[in-house]
């Protein structure tokens, strides 16, 4: 490009239109990019809590596993900075500022209830006779996933992509329904006709929040992301 | 009658300085070299016009041990833009 004064108006209006989608353009990648790398350690690290805990419970330990996720945002930066190079010198225009700060907001919400939900249980463990302690326990996964599809509906929103903002809505509310009332294990159960769970079976319920995650991860990080990278 | 449109903006590459900056929060250096596909003292010397001019302000500073230049709009400068548009309609004939 060179230092030309003698521009026609329409060829300053063609200049102005390509520099802003070209720069756009490549925020947007970089963008994806950090979804879809959120996406994928999200969907592995439920996959390897899922058989964590599918080995645990056989010796008796119940969802030890999960304790995991709170090194979910560590490997996540890890490789966004491993695999995101083009971010060393992308700038940050309010699109990609919005949708970090989407899911920045909703990793300290997450990180900080389960960290609540973990000092209480423990506490409640010793404290209160086993009844109480079920009735008042903290349930981590149904909170999760419903911060989780609000910080899907917001980024679908941020990125004017309607059927993210469907999802996350109608997600969001049928797998906290799902996860609250337990139903994914009470389907066990009426599968097993049993009145208790089997230790099978019982490995199979702490399998299923695994798999919502999994699926949201999937639909909600990996596939916008992808969208995001490929974006013409 | 057309009012003369800003000296400073009606260049090719200074105006795709000041439309990368627009849509960003601040860009690097070597971005906006990449962007423009303009060379390094090329737009050394139409970043330096526009830093002095007050329409963008630029900050020298360290990326690890590497140096590095970060560009950025201001408020002067977002004005600037904002009437060379609105000049740009007239001779473009729209937004009456």
């Amino acid at each position: 490009m060179e230092e030309n004064m003698n521009m026609t108006a329409e060829r300053s209006l063609e200049i102005i239109t390509q520099q802003i989608a070209q720069s756009r353009r490549a925020v947007s990648k970089v963008t994806g990019q950090s979804l879809f790398i959120s996406g994928i350690c999200t969907m592995c690290m439920a996959v390897v809590i899922a058989i964590i805990n599918f080995i645990l419970i056989n010796h008796a330990i119940v969802g030890l596993g999960h304790l995991l996720w709170l090194v979910l945002p560590i490997i996540i930066w890890i490789f966004s900075r491993k695999y995101n190079k083009e971010r060393a010198h992308a700038p940050v225009d309010i699109v990609s500022s919005l949708v970090a700060k989407t899911w920045s907001t909703f990793a300290w919400f997450v990180i900080g209830y389960f960290i609540i939900a973990l000092i209480w249980g423990f506490v409640a463990a010793r404290m209160l006779p086993p009844e109480s302690y079920v009735a008042s326990r903290i349930e981590v996964t149904p909170v999760i996933v419903l911060l989780m599809g609000m910080a899907i509906t917001i980024t679908g929103h941020i990125l004017k992509q309607r059927w993210l903002v469907i999802f996350g809505i109608t997600a969001g509310l049928i797998c906290f329904v799902w996860e609250h009332f337990g139903m994914g294990q009470t389907i066990v159960l009426f599968l097993s006709g049993e009145p208790h769970l089997s230790l099978s079976a019982a490995a199979g319920a702490t399998m299923l929040p695994c798999l919502t995650i999994f699926i949201f991860a999937l639909v909600g990080l990996m596939l916008p992301g992808l969208m995001l990278k490929r974006q013409k | 009658m057309f009012q003369p449109l800003d000296p400073l903006l009606h260049s090719e590459l200074r105006l795709a300085v000041m439309s990368l900056l627009i849509s960003a929060e601040e860009a690097e250096f070597p971005y906006i070299k990449e962007q423009t596909g303009a060379t390094a003292g090329n737009l050394s010397v139409q970043i330096d016009k526009l830093s002095t001019a007050g329409y963008i302000e630029v900050e020298k500073t360290f990326k690890g041990k590497k140096p590095c230049t970060i560009c950025r709009i201001t408020p002067t400068g977002l004005k600037a833009f904002e009437d060379y548009i609105q000049t740009l309609k007239t001779y473009l004939n729209i937004g009456k």
